[in-house]
């Protein structure tokens, strides 16, 4: 049986100063209990040790420790990983998540927003649009409509990813509407002329200890951020992702969009580790009431 | 009747300046408590200026994606009319990590919400504290108040 508590100590003859003790020990855990929410519990794997985690003797996760390897050498990529940045923290997080804490990144409003001036380089007929839809607090945004997140939204969005990797393939899943894309590490060349997909199509190689992911066919008018900026079907986007130790992933994005933007851009993304949790569904569909609560909704024109 | 059925709406006895930075810094600590996770924007659905509380009996709970929504009947003392109000929590996923379970509220329970009003008027507000009146228990409701587009918007 796990015991909470140390055992009770020898009577000390007059007991006062042990219901003292007690009392003072009873009001500490009332007002835990009454500030704080309650812990994780053992349910739904909430909890649940996730193996192969390197330690610190205070059993506290070693964020530095090396990273994880493939069989073939190359870095392990696998893991469940979301934001290590915040719109109130530009530094990377350098502890773990177990997943209580997830927020949204620092670029999910802006994508842009540590690029100079502030903002990504629109073409002349995004401005206005990227405008009203900030004004607009987002009401036609698609992810707001249940519609799948693009995966360079997805990094920044207060959703787990989990990534399984293997040596010829790495998949990513998206607790959010059950989502997935996959990177073919096979040596495939991209498509001609995809049908246009919500994750486009990605193929990658290796370049020492970075993967550098390449994709193409992507959905005109996808949303990489909340204020509505875009990526089109003319858009060539490059990743180059490394993971520098055991819990930080870092993501260069290099977007190549000439119909969005009158220059490539490029942004790195920060990830952290999430550990002894795992993803649990968040399926759009079942109950999404904004649409049916915001009046301002009424005047969107529906498709 | 219970005990729990009084509609106060924002307190009384203290200034509304005193309670707006009351109100402030308990949304300051609760966003440093726990990052938001909002499906959509919060400023677009409801009014940050508006701070709610409601007291009252939870006649349903919704345990849904994206966000789970507990309705809830509050009597107005001096009336004695009743409202049904609906409660927005975070997402279910959200809260389990917190500790919730399916069935940390059950019908019938009286409850004290905190939480923010809707923008068009009716009987939904954000919910941001839950205290349960059985235990005392206060219950993060994982509300999307204070996220990134409000923040920044």
């Amino acid at each position: 049986m796990v015991r909470l508590f140390p055992a009770p100590c020898a009577s000390s003859g007059t007991g006062a100063p042990r219901s003292h003790a007690r009392r003072v020990l009873a009001i500490a855990i009332a007002l835990l209990a009454f500030t704080f929410p309650t812990g994780p519990t053992a349910a739904q794997w909430l909890g649940y040790a996730t193996a192969g985690v390197p330690r610190k003797a205070d059993g506290t996760v070693d964020m530095t420790a090396p990273a994880p390897r493939l069989a073939d050498g190359k870095p392990n990529l696998s893991g469940i990983w979301a934001s290590a940045t915040s719109n109130r923290q530009k530094k990377p997080d350098d502890k773990p998540s177990n997943g209580s804490d997830v927020g949204a990144s620092r670029e999910m409003s802006n994508f842009g927003v540590d690029l100079p001036g502030g903002k990504l380089p629109y073409q002349p007929w995004l401005v206005p649009i990227v405008k009203e839809r900030t004004e607009n607090l987002a009401i036609d945004d698609p992810h707001i409509r249940c519609l799948p997140d693009n995966f360079l939204r997805a990094y920044g969005l207060p959703h787990m990813l989990k990534f399984v990797h293997t040596p010829g393939l790495l998949v990513v899943l998206n607790e959010m509407n059950a989502g997935y894309r996959q990177v073919f590490t096979d040596g495939r060349k991209l498509p001609e002329d995809p049908a246009p997909a919500w994750q486009g199509y990605s193929s990658a190689k290796w370049s020492g200890d970075t993967l550098v992911i390449d994709t193409i066919g992507l959905r005109d008018d996808t949303w990489i951020d909340w204020n509505g900026s875009v990526v089109t079907e003319a858009a060539k986007v490059r990743e180059e992702m490394r993971r520098p130790d055991f819990g930080h992933l870092e993501v260069k994005v290099t977007v190549d969009d000439p119909k969005a933007y009158t220059h490539p851009w490029t942004v790195t993304l920060h990830q952290r580790i999430v550990v002894d949790a795992e993803l649990i569904d968040e399926i759009c569909l079942e109950n999404e009431q904004f649409v049916k609560h915001t009046d301002a909704l009424q005047s969107v024109p529906k498709k | 009747m219970s005990r729990f059925n009084a509609k106060t709406y924002r307190g009384c006895g203290v200034s509304t300046a005193f309670r707006a930075a009351l109100l402030s810094l308990t949304a300051s600590v609760l966003a440093a408590e726990m990052p938001a996770r909002a499906h959509h924007s919060f400023a677009a659905e409801y009014d940050a200026s508006k701070p709610i509380k409601l007291s009252g009996k939870v006649t349903k709970i919704e345990w849904t994606n994206p966000h789970i929504f507990i309705y809830m009947d509050v009597t107005d003392q001096k009336t004695g009319a009743v409202e049904n109000w609906a409660l927005e929590l975070g997402s279910p996923n959200s809260l389990m990590r917190l500790g919730w379970k399916r069935d940390s509220l059950k019908v019938d329970d009286a409850i004290t919400v905190d939480g923010t009003l809707a923008k068009d008027g009716g009987k939904l507000a954000n919910a941001t504290t839950i205290v349960l009146a059985s235990t005392g228990k206060r219950m993060l409701a994982g509300s999307s108040g204070g996220n990134q587009v409000a923040d920044t918007q």
